[in-house]
């Protein structure tokens, strides 16, 4: 049975996490069901009937005993982190829970991660200075996040990047090579699921939501002719989500019609 | 022959100490019949074609020595510090919860997220805690992010600075000392135990006063001198984290001992070791008979 989950205390009262406050919602199944087969339809009920997601305000949805943490941002020490983690403190079956998210987005260990998953990843190396050429690069450090990678192509621009992901050669940094003729592709997946029609990112959208079980993220994918290779996952801004993703999303989170 | 990999990492090296520590641990690793070598970052994929891995630096869930502890567990391959000692004791919130929920005895501990900032709840905070209060931010290490607040205006002042970088931030009671205890744990057993002496200018032991970092004084202290209650208190600590290599930070004062932190990757070159010789041997067999 689905329901609606709001977090009052669940640790005693340093550790309680207000929600964003969510209306009552009783939909017949047919609207619902209608609402996802059809976005523009639960775009229509997202404008009419929905509160407007909120930054930095994790959402969570329970079903199957399973406690889903829904935010735009799951950073370490992130009010979704510490969400997650008061769950995982309690003994909760959560999703994702906080060792999957530091994973997630830390580069290294995500590609290590969904390669050992069967996902085609960028090969990748750490650095303190050097690059080949052209290559994208990540930051590796507290500061850092994968949001800001950034394609080099020459010798100048790669010294100038490098000098500040690594705060002046402070800390060590994430390359990856790739190739001359090599395009980046971004895609959204929300519970796995992507609003495109090519099979191969739908495929591996499902296989990393299934490895993370993170609800809300971007993939990173270089691509090389027909083939794709895993780059990074990246946060998402509900800012940046199309209205298609944002109806896709909110059915979802709502209406419970997911997984 | 077994091989042990030490990850260090040259940017978190300070000082000469650090350096000599490093390679007594290679040399005790190599006595003990075993090839060590140091990997740097830019050898994280060496570690696969290790043993045993041991890190020596500065350790955090968003840096490079949480990727080599989850590289080593990838390939199943034991290491100290394992990814969850560097994900639990990297957050004080993650510690402290674990602690509480095993009884631990902690100063009275309070998790303040940015949203309940206002002067309700810090009058609150002052009224149940007690003046000073001890503000930290989560993730700090060697007292950075520790500050001690006499009043409302000052525990704002603080409080403000550390929720620009954690949506939540420790609140605990202030406990006075002239004293810590460092007890070292390694899988369960106490493995050496310390005095950290404040120094007299700061309440912490490491600070920056007038400009210059003052140190806390080290003085080994055998087993027989140190009260029982505060190892016990040092290994349930440790054991409320996870089986690894740990220094629990003790204050004693009036008998009462209560934890005041549990540290990953504890420091072992400052004189630590005096009385007890015998640390790296016993941290090299752990690594490869688990």
């Amino acid at each position: 049975m689905n329901d609606r989950y709001k977090v009052p205390g669940r640790t005693g009262d340093w550790f309680g996490v207000d929600q964003p406050a969510r209306p009552s919602i009783r939909k017949q199944t047919a609207v619902r069901e209608a609402a996802v087969s059809n976005p523009a339809l639960s775009l229509h009920l997202l404008q009419k009937k929905e509160p407007a997601m909120v930054r930095d305000a994790p959402t969570v949805v329970r079903r199957d005993h399973a406690y889903h943490v829904v935010a735009e941002d799951y950073s370490y020490k992130s009010e979704a982190y510490y969400t997650i983690l008061a769950h995982e403190l309690a003994g909760d079956d959560v999703r994702p829970c906080s060792r999957a998210v530091l994973d997630a987005f830390v580069v290294p260990v995500c590609l290590e991660r969904a390669s050992h998953a069967g996902i085609p990843v960028v090969p990748w190396g750490i650095s303190q200075g050097y690059v080949p050429l052209p290559a994208i690069l990540y930051g590796l450090n507290y500061f850092a996040t994968t949001s800001d990678y950034t394609v080099v192509q020459d010798t100048t621009h790669a010294k100038e990047v490098i000098k500040h992901i690594t705060n002046m050669g402070k800390y060590p940094f994430c390359y990856q090579k790739i190739g001359d003729s090599t395009a980046i592709h971004t895609c959204t997946a929300i519970f796995g699921r992507t609003t495109g029609n090519d099979y191969e990112i739908i495929a591996y959208a499902k296989k990393i939501y299934d490895l993370f079980a993170i609800p809300l993220f971007s993939m990173v994918f270089v691509q090389t002719g027909n083939n794709y290779a895993l780059s990074s996952l990246t946060p998402t801004r509900y800012t940046h989500l199309s209205d298609e993703e944002r109806a896709s999303l909110s059915a979802y989170r709502d209406h419970q019609v997911f997984l | 022959m077994s091989r042990l990999g030490i990850f260090v990492d040259r940017k978190t090296l300070s000082n000469a100490e650090q350096l000599n520590a490093l390679i007594h641990c290679r040399d005790v690793a190599e006595k003990l019949g075993h090839n060590a070598e140091f990997l740097f970052p830019v050898d994280i994929n060496k570690i696969p074609r290790m043993d045993a891995l041991f890190i020596r630096a500065r350790t955090d869930p968003m840096n490079i020595t949480y990727v080599a502890a989850r590289m080593a567990e990838f390939h199943g391959i034991p290491v100290i510090d394992d990814a969850n000692s560097i994900q639990i004791c990297g957050d004080k919130i993650n510690m402290y919860s674990r602690l509480i929920q095993k009884n631990i005895a902690l100063p009275k501990t309070v998790f303040l997220s940015k949203n309940d900032l206002n002067v309700e709840k810090v009058t609150e905070l002052f009224d149940t805690l007690g003046t000073p209060l001890i503000v930290k931010e989560p993730s700090t290490s060697f007292s950075l992010r520790v500050e001690k607040v006499e009043d409302i205006a000052g525990f704002f002042r603080v409080a403000r600075r550390f929720i620009k970088m954690s949506d939540w931030i420790v609140i605990q009671q202030f406990v006075e000392s002239t004293y810590d205890w460092r007890v070292g744990i390694l899988g369960g057993k106490l493995l050496y135990a310390c005095k950290y002496t404040i120094p007299s200018v700061t309440f912490k032991i490491q600070a920056s006063v007038n400009g210059h970092v003052v140190y806390c004084g080290v003085e080994s202290m055998p087993e027989e001198a140190v009260p029982p209650s505060v190892i016990r208190l040092g290994i349930d600590a440790a054991n409320a984290i996870g089986n690894g290599l740990y220094g629990v930070d003790v204050k004693n004062s009036n008998g009462d001992a209560c934890v005041i932190e549990v540290n990953d990757n504890p420091s072992l070159e400052s004189g630590e070791d005096a009385c007890y010789p015998q640390i790296y041997e016993q941290i090299v067999e752990y690594l490869f008979a688990t």
